[in-house]
């Protein structure tokens, strides 16, 4: 649809909302996304598939009741319109309490992610030669894998959204991510390695320059022979060690254990009957130690390239970045409109739909542990009997986002301020969410620092899938439970 | 929502654009209302009407699947058009798969009316109002109420014809005190007759009144009770293994064990879309019948979920459980049903000694997936059973286990059990018995 054509029937739609009686405020939100998905096995193409996804939703407020409907035709907005407006009107039976909404500018704006190379311009051909140089690179490094697999994403949104006071906002947005992944059995164990981490890999806001920067072949023998080795290493001990993680595993930990107890909308109860709530929810912001000094944490929906970046919220916010936790102090909660009027803040601008047919909720940006002042070898080496852990694996975490249990592919075993070089299976580490963050001892410089993604966090009812950023460097934390085995 | 004459006619119209070449179209179409609740009000309220289409292109050992919301002319054309132009990148498969051609016609009509009456949004709210008259004023409601209808059509250039329609309410209900006491009971219902949100009120709210002052207990192995919600958090992480695909990829725990002695000999568990315990739809996401499978008879693995991609690599049959994924191969059961025991629920708690209540599992994720290694976290409920009473609330605690061992020790499972809505398509479970299950994490703040 032409964006001339699609702008005049949101405007129309939203006059006529407008008109209705009770009506406090509408938006309408129509987002096109197009997916295309390609991955290699054992060099064949597994897959070649692509969506295109195309509708809007319309979020009416009615005497403080909220109602949304989603729909693809475009033909019957007011159709729709009366649908969200009925919802709204019913809703208002169970409200105690009517919503409020913060204020907000009103923005009339464009953003468009900054990209070098648009990967649909990219020939499936060339992506899918890129896998293929990268599994031989792999299956060369080590002929006895019994799998190897490379496996690309590239999303493109054209986001459009306009509201009751004025708004209008356009968005063209590129997510693109990848990675490639070694296999191996023996003794009964199937092991992994993967490159840049597992579960589809990096992330980011960003055109086809990442990956190339990505270096998937580069890569691939050093993730070829660790498979193998893996299979050939020692169950890692359990026991209370010192453990550095390597920020393809802080992004989870952070992801999981910072990114969603920090949503304002778990604090008020709001995700309780299904996703949990927070252990922050009897905290005092500016007050509660969440971790060491040498913690601090930014929520920042503008860093470059980070997959939570964006230009505006699916509010109509500005992205911006938010002070989480300064030195271990715990300051801010994400927020939505609608939440951040409960505690009397302005949003600061994360609310978020994964598509038209879902209501935005708060979602992580970018979530991210700052750079400190050590490098590598002096995390390491003030280490006498330790572990490197590297590329997550597994993980879990209570619903108040206190005890968290991950595994990794891999940990290297540190002694004497040193690696070994030896390196352990089915490593797993736990432990309770701001002990294990006051137990931090060092962070890696900005030298050592990595902007990464996760494309996987579920969240709300019907489920919405989002995709955050986390940046962080290697960091060192002391006394940590590691494996079960001894339980 | 489109009917089953415009899904047609949409299938149709595809079909008519693929230049010759064999295809598969299917055509999707459902529409949702689904009301949440926060602190015992509505605070989101939401419906969402989706069609969606996707085609897949046959060429000699190759298919090629391209999926859209698109549904004009020229959508359609595009994605039929993308759906070849990739067959020319696709290598070919382990052998050619020629298009469904028998039966000609299947349907699965499920859809009630009565039900779909039953459910308009004004009606939902009034409901849930009405759950909030039995909940006291220290306690809030939190969960959700939806209604979903679901129409899906599909049909192949081979003269092919599936059809199936259902609506189904579903319905979770978390009730908490101030200081985070909390109970939780759902269900699921595709006749208004199955319906009953009173009970699921009444079971939660009295849940949270038991979890008052919790004792914490140090991790460890323990003999559980396992309420049907939680056998089905399990359950759910293990029928990933009885998956083709996964037997393909060797992902599965019954890599070259497949007919062994496995679990407990009380375990029996099949997959049957005809059992009104767990009903599905007679054909999978390739047109193809779908087959009863017994997947464990008291405790022997016997059959996995077969598509045809898998099938054809390890030299087997498909059963009809093909799953739509991003145009790669997998397959699962869909309508599980375990076998019931002997005793009531009830019973089994009346007659325990010592033993650990768990009413549900948070945030399961396999640790190792050839070694069934499991973790996760109990949640909204979880007792301590002595004497055959439940005499106090435990502070949740994270479990580690192989549901290799869990599932052979299993003591007791209950003759009465629950229709619960999975991952994917739903399941009927009992409660179990399982001693030894062992403990790894505490959940108090002060924990080190």
């Amino acid at each position: 649809m032409e964006p001339v054509v699609l702008k005049e029937k949101m405007q129309q739609v939203l006059s006529f909302i407008k008109a209705q009686e009770g009506v406090e405020y509408a938006d309408v939100r129509s987002n096109y996304i197009i997916t295309e998905n390609c991955s290699t096995e054992n060099m064949k193409v597994q897959s070649l598939s692509s969506a295109k996804n195309l509708g809007y939703g319309i979020r009416v407020y009615m005497q403080g009741s909220m109602g949304f409907a989603g729909s693809q035709d475009f033909e019957n907005m007011e159709a729709t319109a009366k649908i969200a407006m009925e919802i709204a009107q019913a809703t208002r039976l169970t409200q105690k309490h009517p919503v409020k909404l913060a204020p907000k500018p009103v923005v009339v704006a464009s953003y468009a992610t900054p990209i070098e190379i648009d990967p649909f311009t990219v020939s499936k051909e060339e992506k899918l030669g890129l896998l293929f140089e990268a599994e031989a690179l792999m299956r060369e490094a080590a002929p006895q894998l019994f799998r190897t697999q490379g496996n690309l994403m590239f999303r493109h949104e054209v986001k459009t959204w306009a509201d009751t006071d004025g708004g209008f906002i356009t968005q063209d947005l590129y997510e693109i991510g990848g990675s490639i992944s070694a296999i191996a059995i023996g003794k009964g164990e199937m092991q992994l390695r993967s490159y840049p981490n597992s579960a589809g890999g990096n992330f980011a806001t960003a055109g086809w320059e990442f990956i190339k920067a990505m270096d998937l072949p580069g890569n691939a023998a050093r993730v070829g022979r660790e498979a193998m080795a893996l299979v050939e290493a020692e169950e890692c001990p359990s026991g209370i060690f010192d453990i550095v993680i390597a920020p393809s595993q802080l992004v989870l930990q952070i992801h999981e254990s910072v990114g969603h107890p920090i949503e304002l909308d778990r604090m008020l109860g709001y995700e309780a009957g299904m996703a949990g709530t927070s252990f922050l929810d009897s905290v005092e912001p500016g007050k509660f130690r969440y971790g060491s000094e040498h913690v601090t944490i930014v929520a920042d929906a503008t860093a470059p390239g980070g997959v939570g970046t964006f230009g505006y919220d699916d509010d109509g916010v500005a992205a911006q970045p938010i002070e989480v936790i300064t030195k271990g102090i715990f300051h801010n909660f994400l927020s939505s409109r609608d939440t951040a009027a409960v505690i009397g803040k302005p949003s600061n601008g994360t609310c978020r739909a994964d598509g038209w047919g879902r209501i935005p909720i708060v979602r992580m940006t970018n979530i991210s542990l700052m750079p400190g002042d050590f490098t590598f070898d002096e995390l390491i080496g003030g280490i006498e009997d330790g572990l490197y852990l590297d590329v997550n694996r597994s993980w879990s975490i209570d619903d108040r986002r206190l005890n968290f249990q991950f595994a990794t592919e891999v940990a290297y075993e540190i002694k004497q301020g040193k690696l070994t070089g030896k390196i352990y299976k089915n490593p797993i580490y736990t432990g309770i969410t701001p002990v294990f963050w006051g137990s931090c001892d060092g962070v890696g410089n900005p030298d050592f620092w990595r902007m990464m993604g996760v494309a996987n966090c579920g969240k709300g009812e019907p489920g919405q899938v989002a995709h955050c950023g986390h940046g962080s460097a290697p960091a060192r934390f002391r006394q940590v439970k590691v494996g079960v085995a001894d339980v | 929502m489109y009917n089953k004459e415009r899904i047609f006619q949409l299938i149709d119209q595809a079909l008519a654009l693929t230049q010759g070449h064999p295809a598969l179209v299917q055509v999707t179409s459902s529409a949702e209302g689904l009301s949440r609740i926060a602190n015992s009000e509505i605070h989101q309220n939401v419906f969402e009407d989706r069609t969606s289409l996707s085609v897949t292109i046959y060429d000699s050992k190759k298919s090629s699947s391209i999926s859209t919301t698109l549904l004009s002319q020229e959508g359609i054309a595009e994605a039929v058009q993308e759906a070849i132009a990739n067959l020319a990148l696709l290598p070919e498969g382990e052998e050619q798969q020629p298009l469904i051609s028998e039966p000609k016609e299947m349907e699965t009509l499920r859809f009630s009316l009565e039900l779909h009456e039953a459910f308009g949004v004004e009606t939902r709210v009034q409901m849930i109002a009405d759950g909030f008259k039995g909940i006291p004023d220290n306690y809030k409601a939190y969960g959700q109420l939806a209604y979903r209808a679901t129409n899906t059509g599909m049909g192949n250039s081979a003269g092919i014809r599936r059809y199936s329609d259902d609506n189904s309410v579903r319905f979770s209900l978390l009730v908490s005190d101030d200081v985070g006491g909390t109970g939780y009971a759902s269900m699921v219902a595709s006749t208004p007759e199955e319906v009953d949100l009173a009970s699921v009120f009444a079971i939660a709210l009295q849940k949270a009144q038991a979890n008052q002052d919790p004792i914490e207990l140090e991790p460890g192995a323990y003999t559980v009770i396992l309420e049907p919600m939680a056998v089905s958090n399990l359950l759910g992480s293990l029928m990933f293994s009885f998956s083709g695909a996964a037997l393909v990829s060797k992902m599965s725990f019954l890599t070259d064990r497949l007919g062994e002695q496995l679990f407990s000999e009380k375990l029996t568990i099949v997959d049957d879309w005809t059992n009104p315990l767990s009903p599905g739809i007679a054909f999978d996401s390739e047109g193809v019948p779908r087959s009863k499978l017994t997947l464990v008879d008291k405790g022997v693995t016997k059959e996995v979920a077969w598509d045809r991609a898998a099938a054809a690599k390890a030299g087997a049959q498909t059963t009809g459980h093909a799953l739509s994924f991003m145009g790669r191969s997998a397959s699962a059961p869909m309508n599980t049903v375990i076998t019931p025991g002997e005793k009531p629920l009830a019973q089994i708690i009346a007659e325990t000694t010592k033993a650990l209540l768990v009413t549900r599992f948070h945030y399961m994720n396999p640790v190792n997936a050839r070694q069934a290694l499991l973790t996760g976290i109990t949640r909204d409920g979880f007792f301590l059973v002595e004497n055959g009473k439940i005499t106090k609330a435990v502070r949740n605690m994270r479990f580690t286990e192989s549901m290799l061992k869990a599932f052979s020790q299993i003591e007791e499972i209950a003759s009465d059990g629950e229709r619960l809505g999975a991952m994917m398509g739903s399941s009927y479970v009992p409660g179990m018995k399982i001693t030894d299950f062992h403990f790894t994490g505490k959940t108090s703040f002060t924990d080190t």
